[in-house]
């Protein structure tokens, strides 16, 4: 295994909500990323961000790992969930709450319910 | 072949939708990172085909990309994807 997969396998390991993206969650540098770290914020879901525009091995790493070409990318319990689109869509479906609840990952529910209150 | 045609005929043979629709939404990521003069570089891609059935929505993506091959995908900035049956 690449040093990068094993540092992404150590990060996802060691933290329930990873997401891989482009800047950080206080300052997201693409419109994608910008998307799901605030619909995790918005919901209070603890998570790890990793930058990957600051480190071109994991850039190109995380990619490989998933075999997924695009970024962001998020991963629950150590496993690749999807990216923006997944996210958002599973957002609005009620999955992603499903999903968390399943893994016990901690969020609010109210909050969930008026993202989709906001895009019904 | 521009490479909205390249987009649109990989995916036409490889999942035979019902419905395709290849948008260069571009202009509306101007000044933003992967943005570059003469579109071509963000793209909204919406499918219905039968050939989705039963699979997960990573599945499902994992499929467009495969169709669309890791040459034409490398040449694409973002690729934002609505799939189903």
């Amino acid at each position: 295994m690449s040093d990068a997969a094993t540092q992404i396998k150590e990060t996802i390991q060691a933290n329930d909500v990873v997401l891989y993206m482009k800047g950080t969650k206080e300052m997201p540098q693409c419109g994608f990323s910008s998307r799901v770290a605030g619909v995790l914020n918005y919901m209070g879901v603890e998570f790890a961000d990793v930058n990957v525009l600051s480190d071109e091995v994991i850039r190109q790493g995380i990619k490989d790992f998933s075999d997924w070409p695009t970024i962001p990318q998020l991963y629950v319990k150590g496993e690749f969930v999807g990216g923006c689109d997944i996210i958002t869509e599973m957002t609005l479906s009620g999955e992603l709450d499903t999903l968390f609840d399943e893994n016990q990952v901690t969020y609010d529910k109210d909050a969930a319910d008026k993202i989709r209150e906001a895009n019904g | 072949m521009t490479k909205t045609e390249e987009i649109i005929a990989r995916l036409q043979d490889a999942l035979a939708p019902s419905e395709l629709e290849v948008v260069d939404d571009s202009e509306s990521h101007r000044g933003h990172g992967g943005y570059q003069e003469g579109g071509e570089s963000h793209y909204n891609v919406r499918i219905r085909s039968a050939t989705f059935k039963g699979m997960s929505r990573v599945a499902r993506h994992r499929a467009v990309h495969a169709a669309l091959g890791p040459d034409l995908l490398g040449r694409i900035h973002a690729l934002a994807l609505d799939l189903d049956v």
